[in-house]
Order: C-alpha cells, then sequence, then structure tokens
C-alpha cells in the first residue's frame, strides 16, 4: 500500500508564490488558472494582527467529492492515492469544480494567452487541445510519479520524480512522499511535528498536512 | 497531454542575477529549442545556500524571453521632440546604422574632449538596480575601462533609495557594504523594516525559516505588517522614520538600567574606541608627542596611547590629565594641560541618559514596556561569555542582531539608526561575531570580493579609509560628476562607478533644473551621450514625471533595451538586447556577498544561452566589441579585458596564459572561453582548468571555503585594530572641514547636511523635515494626514519584470498587490470600501489604485507595494497601478549629509470615480 501525500510547513512558508510560479511553469496552465496558490490571509484587529501564508491546491483526498459527482468516472482515485483526471472521459459538467471543497478545480472553455490572442512560441509548444473544455487541476505532477516506477526513483527525494512545486520551495516548507512509509521524509516529519489537515470535519480526508509547530 | 514526443529535451545550467540577493542556480528546461521552464539546479545544492533553488521571478523568465513586447530590432527616432506626449517614432535600421549613431556621437566627444568646459563627462551612463547590470552586460565594464571618465551620477534610486546609509556607514564601520545578521547561529533579531524575507532572496528564505524551526525569535519593528512581519514572533507598528528614537531608547536601557558589568566588557574595551579620553571641546585627547588618542591606564593610572603593551584601557569613567593635545579641522593643534578626559564610554552614557523608553514613547508611539522588554530580551539573549568554535577556532557567540530596511537605513535618520544598531552589537560583543551583525562586501574599499584583505592599519588604531579630501588643499571644489559626489561626502570615497552611483544621485538630476542661489560652482552641463541599460529612472526615482522631462533634453541617449520604457522613450536609438536565457557570461559566486549570501563554498558560474536569441536581438558582448571597434578603443579594451575587467581573474598570471589579442578581434566565446579558463586555473590554483564547454555541461567551479571568512572580527583581533565606535571623532572633524570650504566659497545650501557630523547622534525630529518641506512649497499639513510609504513584494524586487504577466498574476494574491493598502478603520472613516478606486496625492503630484484594507497598518499610514504607474512599458501601463515615486519629491531638504533621501511622503487619500486623468 502506498499513498502520497504532501507536507505543508507553515513556519516556514513567506508567502512568496514561488510554488504558484513553479507550478504554472511545469503544467502550463493558461493566464488566470493557478492549480497552486499561496493565499495570504488576515485575522484579528490592529494592532494585534496575523497574518498567515497558506498554500493550497488539490488535497488528493482519500475520500474524494469530486470523485462522488463525476458522472463519468472521469475523476478516479489511483492505488498511490493520487486524485486523476482522464481528460477523455471529461465531459466538463462542472460538478467536481463545485464540489470540492478547496477550490481546487477549474474548466477552461477557450485558449487564452499571456499576452493578446497570439501564443507565445513557449505557449504555442504546450499547447493542449485536450486540455479544453475539461476540469483540471493540482495533478501532483503525475507524469513525474508515473516515472518513479519505471526508473524506481523515489518522488520527494529525487528532484524528477517530485512535484515541481515541492522542488522550487526555497523555504523548504513541502515534502512530499508517501506516508504508508514509516521511513520517508514526510512520515518522519509529520511524527516531530503537530499539524493538521483542512475542513477535515468534512470527512474528505486530506492528503495535505499543514504543520504548525513542533511536538 | 499532446501526442508529440519531443525530438530534444535539454536541461541547460545558469544563473539567475537579476537582484541583489543573487547570484542563484538555475536550469532552463528547452524542448525542440524553445524555452518551457525554469527549475532548480540541483547539481548545486551542495554548495548554494539556498540548494539550487530561484526565486518566483526567475520564473518569469521564459515569458520575458517570447514577450512579444520585445525590442527585437535595433530602433532610431524619427521623432526630433521629446517627451512624455511626444511619440519617438521609433522605427527598425540595421545594426550597422545602429552601431554607427552610437559610435559617431561617441567619436564626436573623443574629438572634442572626454571632459567638457565644466569640467564634467561628456559620457553618462546609468545603470540599474544595485550594480545587478553587470551580471547581464558582459564585456561592457571593460568597454568603459578603456574609456575613460564616464559620469555615472544620474542615477534611477540605486544607493539614495537604497539601504544608503548603511552602504557608506557599515562599510566604514565594518566593511560592511550591507549588513546582515549571523542567521544560522542567531537567537534574537530585531528587524527594523528589514523585509528579509521578501528582498532576501532564497538564501535568506531559506535560512530564516531554518531559524524559526530551531526557535529563534524575531521582532519586526514597522508600521505595516508586511511579509516579513508576518513570518515574525512579533509585530511592533512604529511610527514611520521615528526609529532613531526607538534604537535610542534600546541602547539607554542596556547601558542605564542593565550597566557596564552585563555588558561585554573585553569587546567594549579592546575591539572599539570606548577607552579613549574626550577632551571637554568634543575632540579626542591625544599624546603630545606620537598624536596618538589616550587611553587611561588601569594599571599604572596614568593616561597612555591607546596601542600601549601591556595596558588596561578603562571602559568608563572621567580622568585627569596633566596634559594632552586635540587636533581639530584642518589638522589645528591645540594643547591642553590639567584636563579632563571622558571615555567615549562614559561621553556615551551621559549623551544616551535622556533617551529613555518613556520619552520614546511620545515619539515612536510604542510603549515604554515593550521597549524596555525588547531590549532586555536582546541583551539576555546576547549570551555574553559564550564562545563557539568554527574550524577549529574559538570565537565569541553573540547570537542578537539589529537588521534596518530602506527608509530607516536611507534618508534623514538614517546616520543615527545605522550608528545606533551598530553600537548596540559593540554594547554585546556582537558585532563581526558569530551569531551576530555581519558585513557581507565592500565596494568602496578594494578588494571587492575578499572584504578582509581590507582591512589595513590606519589612524588612531582603526582601520584605513579614504575619505575624499576635504583640505584647503585637495578639496575637489570644482566637481568632477553632476552629483558632486567627491565634493560632498567625504566618506564616499573614490572608487570609480561605485562611488559615483552612492553619490547624492538625486542632485545630477534636480541640479539640471535649479540650483540653490548661493551656488559658486561651474553650472552642471547635460552629457552629450547618455547610455542606459536596465535602469528607468523615470519610474524608480522620485518626482518621476518631472525626471522624465529632464530625460528628455538630454540630446542623445541610446539604451540597450528590452522594451519601450518610460526612460527609453526619450531614447535616440534602441539597441536589442539578448537577453537571460540568450547570452553568455561568466560571473563570481559565493564568498559573502549582499543581503544573506553566505557560502561555504566560493567560485564562478556561468550564464549560457539556452534558445537562440530572439529576433534581431545580440549578446552584449558582441555590441560591445563593436562599440569599442568603431570607436578606435579595440585594444584598451581587450587590455582590459586581459586585465580581468568584466571577467573574473587577469587572463595571465602566473603559470598561466589566456589573453587574448586584440589584432585577431576575438569573439565573445573565445573571450568567455578565456575567462573561463583563467577562472578556474586561479581558483584551483593551478590544478585544473576548465573551458567554456565544460561549464555549459556543468554550469559553475567551485572551492570550499573557511567559515571564519565570515566574521571580520578576528581578522581585526589579529591585526590588532579597533571598530571605530562609538565615537565618531573623524566625522566630525570632517564634517568641520567641508563646512569650513563650502563656506570659504560662500556656499551655505549643504549646512543642514553638515548638521549630521556630530560625534554622538542626537535625536532631531526627524518625521518634522517631511513636514517642514511640505509646507515651504506653501501646502498645509492638514491637507495631508497620512505618511505613505512603499514596500516592495518578492514578485517585483527590481521592478525590472514590471512588463512580464504571469509575475502579476501571481503578485495578485498577496493583499494590496498593486493597490493602496490602507488601515480598515481609517478607510471607513473615509467612506472608503474594499476595492474602489483612490486617489493619493502629495503636495506634488497625484496616483491612484484600488484600495486595499487591512488591519495589519497603522491608521496613519498607507502602503503601495513596489514601483509601478508606468505609462510607457507594454503590460505595466495597462495595470494601472499607483507609486510613491511619482508623488514623492526629490528636494535638498530631505537630502541628509551621506546624499540620501528615504521613500517617505504626506498625502491625502480621497475615493474617486473611474480611471485617472
Amino acid at each position: 500500500m502506498k499513498r502520497y501525500v504532501m507536507s505543508i510547513d507553515l513556519r516556514r512558508c513567506v508567502g512568496c508564490q514561488t510554488c504558484t510560479a513553479a507550478c504554472k511553469g511545469a503544467n502550463a496552465t493558461p493566464p488566470g488558472i493557478q492549480w497552486r496558490r499561496v493565499l495570504d490571509i488576515e485575522t484579528g484587529e490592529f494592532p494585534d494582527v496575523r497574518r498567515t501564508f497558506l498554500p493550497m491546491a488539490c488535497m488528493h483526498c482519500a475520500n474524494p467529492p469530486c470523485e462522488k459527482v463525476c458522472p463519468t468516472r472521469a475523476t478516479t482515485k489511483r492505488a498511490d492515492g493520487l486524485v486523476a483526471i482522464d481528460y477523455e472521459l471529461c465531459i466538463g459538467c462542472a460538478n467536481c469544480v463545485m464540489a470540492c471543497p478547496y477550490d481546487a478545480r477549474s474548466i477552461v472553455h477557450e485558449a487564452h494567452y499571456a499576452y493578446g490572442d497570439t501564443p507565445m512560441a513557449s505557449e504555442a509548444a504546450r499547447f493542449d487541445p485536450d486540455r479544453i473544455g475539461v476540469s483540471m487541476k493540482c495533478t501532483f505532477c503525475v507524469d513525474r510519479i508515473d516515472l518513479a516506477a519505471l526508473t524506481g526513483q523515489i518522488p520527494g527525494v529525487d528532484p524528477e520524480v517530485t512535484p515541481a512545486c515541492v522542488n522550487s520551495c526555497i523555504s523548504g516548507a513541502m515534502q512530499f512522499g508517501d506516508i504508508e512509509d514509516p521511513e520517508s521524509n514526510v512520515s518522519r516529519l509529520l511524527a516531530q511535528t503537530q499539524h493538521y489537515r483542512m475542513h477535515e470535519e468534512l470527512g474528505t480526508e486530506p492528503g495535505v498536512y499543514y504543520i504548525w509547530d513542533q511536538s | 497531454m499532446a501526442a508529440v514526443q519531443p525530438k530534444s529535451v535539454k536541461h541547460v545550467p545558469t544563473y539567475c542575477y537579476n537582484c541583489v540577493s543573487g547570484p542563484d542556480f538555475m536550469s532552463v528546461k528547452v524542448v525542440d529549442g524553445v524555452a518551457t521552464e525554469i527549475e532548480p539546479n540541483f547539481a548545486a545544492a551542495e554548495v548554494h545556500p539556498a540548494k539550487g533553488k530561484v526565486c518566483v521571478k526567475a520564473y518569469g523568465l521564459v515569458q520575458k524571453t517570447y514577450n512579444p513586447n520585445r525590442i527585437l530590432t535595433p530602433m532610431k527616432r524619427t521623432n526630433p521632440k521629446k517627451g512624455r506626449n511626444e511619440d519617438p517614432g521609433f522605427v527598425p535600421i540595421s545594426w550597422d546604422e545602429a552601431l554607427g549613431l552610437v559610435a559617431e556621437k561617441l567619436n564626436a566627444v573623443r574629438a572634442k574632449g572626454l571632459v567638457d568646459e565644466a569640467g564634467l563627462p561628456r559620457v553618462a551612463v546609468s545603470l540599474g538596480h544595485g550594480g545587478t547590470p553587470s551580471n547581464y552586460m558582459g564585456t561592457f565594464p571593460a568597454f568603459l575601462a578603456a574609456w575613460g571618465p564616464v559620469d555615472f551620477s544620474f542615477g534611477s534610486g540605486q544607493g539614495v533609495k537604497c539601504v544608503h546609509s548603511e552602504h557608506l556607514y557599515g562599510e566604514f564601520w565594518h566593511r560592511g557594504f550591507t549588513v546582515a545578521s549571523d542567521t544560522p547561529n542567531a537567537r534574537y533579531v530585531i528587524a527594523v523594516g528589514a523585509n528579509v524575507d521578501v528582498t532576501g532572496g532564497p538564501c535568506a528564505v531559506i535560512r530564516h525559516a531554518d531559524a524559526r524551526v530551531r526557535g529563534y525569535k524575531r521582532v519586526q519593528v514597522e508600521p505595516s505588517l508586511t511579509a516579513t512581519g508576518a513570518c515574525s514572533a512579533e509585530w511592533v507598528p512604529i511610527r514611520p522614520k521615528t526609529d532613531p528614537a526607538f534604537l535610542f531608547a534600546l541602547i539607554h536601557v542596556l547601558m542605564h538600567e542593565n550597566g557596564l558589568a552585563k555588558l561585554d566588557i573585553p569587546f567594549l574595551r579592546d575591539r572599539t574606541a570606548s577607552p579613549y579620553l574626550v577632551a571637554p571641546d568634543g575632540l579626542y585627547l591625544r599624546d603630545p608627542q606620537s598624536g596618538k588618542p589616550l587611553v587611561w591606564d588601569e594599571v599604572s593610572a596614568a593616561a597612555v596611547p591607546h596601542d600601549t603593551a601591556g595596558a588596561r584601557p578603562a571602559v568608563a569613567g572621567a580622568y585627569r590629565l596633566s596634559q594632552a593635545v586635540v587636533v581639530d579641522a584642518d589638522k589645528e593643534r591645540r594643547e591642553y594641560r590639567d584636563v579632563e578626559g571622558k571615555t567615549a564610554y562614559e561621553m556615551l552614557l551621559q549623551h544616551i541618559a535622556k533617551y529613555t523608553p518613556e520619552w520614546a514613547e511620545t515619539i515612536c508611539d510604542v510603549k515604554a514596556e515593550t521597549i524596555r522588554r525588547i531590549a532586555n530580551e536582546y541583551l539576555e539573549a546576547a549570551s555574553i561569555g559564550e564562545t563557539i568554535e568554527i574550524d577549529g577556532k574559538t570565537l565569541s557567540l553573540r547570537p542578537v542582531a539589529v537588521t534596518l530596511g530602506k527608509s530607516v537605513n536611507n534618508g534623514w535618520g538614517a546616520y543615527e539608526c545605522c550608528w545606533a544598531r551598530t553600537v548596540l552589537a559593540a554594547l554585546v560583543g556582537a558585532l563581526e561575531n558569530p551569531g551576530g551583525l555581519v558585513g557581507t562586501t565592500v565596494r568602496l574599499n578594494k578588494s571587492r570580493d575578499n572584504r578582509h584583505l581590507s582591512v589595513k592599519p590606519g589612524e588612531d588604531g582603526f582601520m584605513v579609509q579614504y575619505f575624499n579630501p576635504t583640505s584647503k588643499e585637495e578639496w575637489q571644489s570644482t566637481p568632477s560628476t553632476r552629483n558632486l559626489h567627491q565634493t560632498l561626502v567625504p566618506i564616499v570615497g573614490h572608487n570609480g562607478a561605485w562611488s559615483q552611483a552612492l553619490g547624492p544621485t538625486q542632485l545630477a538630476w534636480m541640479f539640471q533644473g535649479e540650483r540653490p542661489d548661493d551656488w559658486s560652482m561651474p553650472m552642471p552641463t547635460l552629457p552629450d551621450v547618455w547610455l542606459v541599460y536596465r535602469s528607468n529612472p523615470s519610474i524608480s526615482f522620485w518626482d518621476t514625471r518631472h525626471l522624465a522631462e529632464v530625460a528628455a533634453r538630454f540630446p542623445f541617449m541610446a539604451c540597450v533595451a528590452y522594451t519601450v520604457d518610460e526612460t527609453n522613450y526619450m531614447a535616440d536609438v534602441l539597441l536589442p538586447e539578448a537577453t537571460d536565457l540568450e547570452s553568455t557570461q561568466m560571473i563570481r559566486m559565493g564568498g559573502t556577498k549582499y543581503m544573506e549570501q553566505f557560502w561555504d563554498y566560493k567560485g564562478v558560474v556561468l550564464r549560457q544561452k539556452a534558445v537562440e536569441p530572439q529576433g534581431e536581438s545580440r549578446d552584449f558582448t558582441w555590441i560591445t566589441t563593436e562599440l569599442a571597434k568603431r570607436t578606435g578603443l579595440l585594444d584598451p579594451y581587450f587590455g582590459a579585458i586581459n586585465k580581468g575587467i568584466s571577467g573574473v581573474s587577469p587572463l595571465k598570471g602566473e603559470g598561466y596564459d589566456f589573453s587574448l589579442d586584440p589584432a585577431s578581434e576575438p569573439a565573445s566565446e573565445q573571450i568567455w572561453d578565456a575567462v573561463c579558463r583563467a577562472a578556474t586555473v586561479t581558483l584551483s590554483e593551478g590544478r585544473e582548468e576548465h573551458d567554456l564547454e565544460w561549464f555549459r555541461e556543468n554550469g559553475f567551479f567551485a572551492v570550499p571555503m573557511s567559515r571564519l571568512e565570515w566574521y571580520l572580527t578576528p581578522t581585526m583581533e589579529k591585526l590588532g585594530l579597533r571598530y571605530e565606535l562609538p565615537y565618531q571623532e573623524r566625522l566630525l572633524r570632517a564634517g568641520r572641514e567641508l563646512g569650513r570650504r563650502l563656506h570659504e566659497k560662500k556656499m551655505n545650501w549643504w549646512d543642514e547636511q553638515l548638521s549630521e557630523y556630530t560625534a554622538l547622534p542626537e535625536w532631531h525630529d526627524v518625521p518634522g523635515r517631511w513636514i517642514r518641506n511640505l509646507e515651504k512649497s506653501g501646502a498645509k499639513i492638514e491637507d495631508f494626514p497620512f505618511w505613505l510609504l512603499t514596500t516592495k513584494s518578492m514578485q517585483y524586487h527590481a521592478g525590472g519584470n514590471a512588463a512580464i504577466e504571469v509575475m502579476h498574476e501571481v503578485a495578485q494574491n498577496l493583499r494590496g498587490h498593486a493597490g493602496v493598502i490602507m488601515n480598515a478603520k481609517t478607510a471607513a472613516g473615509l467612506g472608503i470600501a474594499e476595492g474602489d478606486r483612490v486617489e493619493v496625492r502629495s503636495h506634488i503630484g497625484a496616483t491612484y489604485g484600488k484600495a486595499s484594507l487591512m488591519q495589519g497598518i497603522r491608521p496613519d499610514t498607507l502602503v503601495i507595494i513596489g514601483q509601478f504607474d508606468h505609462w510607457a512599458t507594454p503590460f505595466a501601463k495597462t495595470m494601472d497601478a499607483p507609486s510613491l515615486n511619482t508623488i514623492a519629491p526629490m528636494s535638498l531638504d530631505l537630502t541628509d549629509a551621506t546624499g540620501s533621501g528615504a521613500d517617505i511622503v504626506r498625502v491625502g487619500v480621497r475615493r474617486v470615480e473611474g480611471m485617472a486623468a
């Protein structure tokens, strides 16, 4: 049994959006679409104010609400914990967009480019018509995870098979790995720290752990 | 995913050094010749403090390359009129014609004379952001060296708008052109306006993140809750520009409420000038024979020269001396008999007595109990007496530091703040010791790659420091640059372009318009030729609308350009640059450098062509060689390259010779190949030699370095030198001499600045200067009830990527970006709701943006992130984003003694409808 999860150490995150930009680069998301983004949240009243940075993306839930509402079974949970979308089966009904309590999904109906109507060479090189009119979200860089299965490299340890956001994180806030393996980086870190998962009360069993203090 | 498999996929190693926090490593993924992604370069993970990673800005470099708004051919201006409302009429021309136009103007200058009738260089060059253009301009520095006198004083904000006073005083006091906390060992950091988690790049971010997890405490003292404040343990919302009062009160708590016995007595006694005896007239009491400052020797109960072997100088107290001399300005000597001398520490103790936390509370709006608690926490965390072993040597461990940010360490009040925080370090022995306050590099002294080499014994037991002369015989009464740097600022020195760029660059702009009534020097001329690269003063300086009008009057301007922008809108020729991913250069990396670049290695890193240059854009090295050829300067140009200018090491040295022959006109590739070889031979001390091909594959070359190089105090100990603290006798005398020289020329317009030359800085009404400046213009303070500040975002740190769409997109995730941040309660009182369009107006103009309401900001303060308000730069001009720079004035009143100003202005704010006028 394997379950890939992510841990995000909120003590480290500085809200820089490096992961936001790295994800866009790795996944060629169009303008306005961010599969990962860092929220900037303020609480309190002057002068007792708290400002928190919260990286958000698909939680790759063990009990994903998106899977339940998908009429075509385009969205499925894999054995390794990733929640995947088969674009060929997706009809773009947006049930999943509405069902996700983490606002992780989006649908792009038309091609858009960064500067006007014409794609830049980098956009043209990566344009994929299969990604128009379908639901999309963070995939945990599924191509890299699948590559690991072939090469024997370890996601979360070897950069080539680790999600782009985790690789890019300059504060070291993000870790990735198999939570079913007690020796993985992520398992050991979670054992040493206090952490929570978002909206656990909804029963989604999310696969992203937010660390907030040492044990 | 797309079904077509690519024919080739490459990962090309290179660096990013677009901002002062670099260099950082990255890798460019190139698929069938198209750059598609930026990624970290994990091959560098072991040598790079940031583990091979780059920050968010670098991820925009793919868009930078393929931006359809790029200038891709040389252009010439067809509209002879210049101005914001004059379309330049740029038309494409050939490289031959473009280079010919520039060379023609340069050759005309060579024929007329490099320096004009006013004694000023006919060629001016403006380069942007903190020296970073050097990382992208190839061999251009070699051309400038070959050329001769160049005026670098038309600044774009570097220096005076940067950590200016920290640059000058930091380097003076402890070879810290920039100053950092020794974060990996720190336990307590007081950051006064220092937004290091935003501006410090990947190296600073990982250091502070590790420190947070380790349990250090950072207290963030600033008027708004920046991202750094968000990641700090405590936020102290201080009133703007009152930071000296806060810092003085911290000193007071340490010295008066704790006392000398709790401070680092050995450090004060042996490493600072605390024991130096001061006469009632404020000058050091000196030995009549040797002229050396005297100390009171507790062993012999007598006054002896400071370097007397076996003496044990008293740190505190007042002592009676039978005879001594003082040396005042212009070497005027006075003799004293039966005179009381107080130690410099004693002088400081008495001076700081009035600056209590209760007093400071009334000035800075921070509770006295908070100030007192922070001071005591600092003292306790300093752990006086603790040691640490580094590379086999035992050093003092003093894990506390006070760091400063812009608008605190520049402009009025900055001298006071820089002095106070350095004194706070000295009092607990944390200055240049592990865990404490450490400098990074030098730029006014040589050697820029190893600040330890610049530590040489000078006068009075201190380090040698070159001051621009202020003696009658040698003072530069006719300025050699348009910012008068050697005339007005002794401490800025004479180290070429750096000293110039650190002079009062706003004066260069201002004095093209009006000069003071009592100006008695030659009238400053306009340069015949103005070359600009990676610099947009019409956006990044102050009073930018007016600055653009001045720029429009320059007779000939050529710009190595990326897109059209607000400055090159006035250009005559545009030369399209092959940008970051399209060109070749080798630079140094490692050692210790700006922000928190503290490495365990030093070496070199290559930037290489990952993709072919777009359109007709060309590598800057090619452009430079062409200019050298067309101006008959090939020999001195290659001579400079052979000496190591633009590269890393001289191309010829002991046991190697890769020098280039000008007659063969080496191409860019050959130049950088020679640089690669010379660099590796010198770094490896002859053991290895690697060529350009090797670097294209491997990316960098590094050799280990001792962490002892991070700390200057061991070097000071070895040389028996003291830090020139706390008492600023040399500055006092320099100011007196400068005043005399200016007054001899009947000039009083710099008198207010002369008041900063104090031996022990005083509090003066710093915020009041901005209010008086406003009132002097005829405006009423009631109409401008708020302080406007600016701060940075990591996405736009230097603003040079304002044209990049993805940066704008990701920056929108941060509150207040591209808007006007204001306190929610204040906004409610003014009838302003979230997202409302507002006008922010100063006494010189207005800027417009969307209100962003926050709790994390003082009710009397507004903040505009970054510097926008573009009107020419494609994409940026559509952002409709405001800027402090549009409405902050350039003014002599707001210029301090070192020549800097600060990003702060009084404003009014109101809701408006529709788009900006």
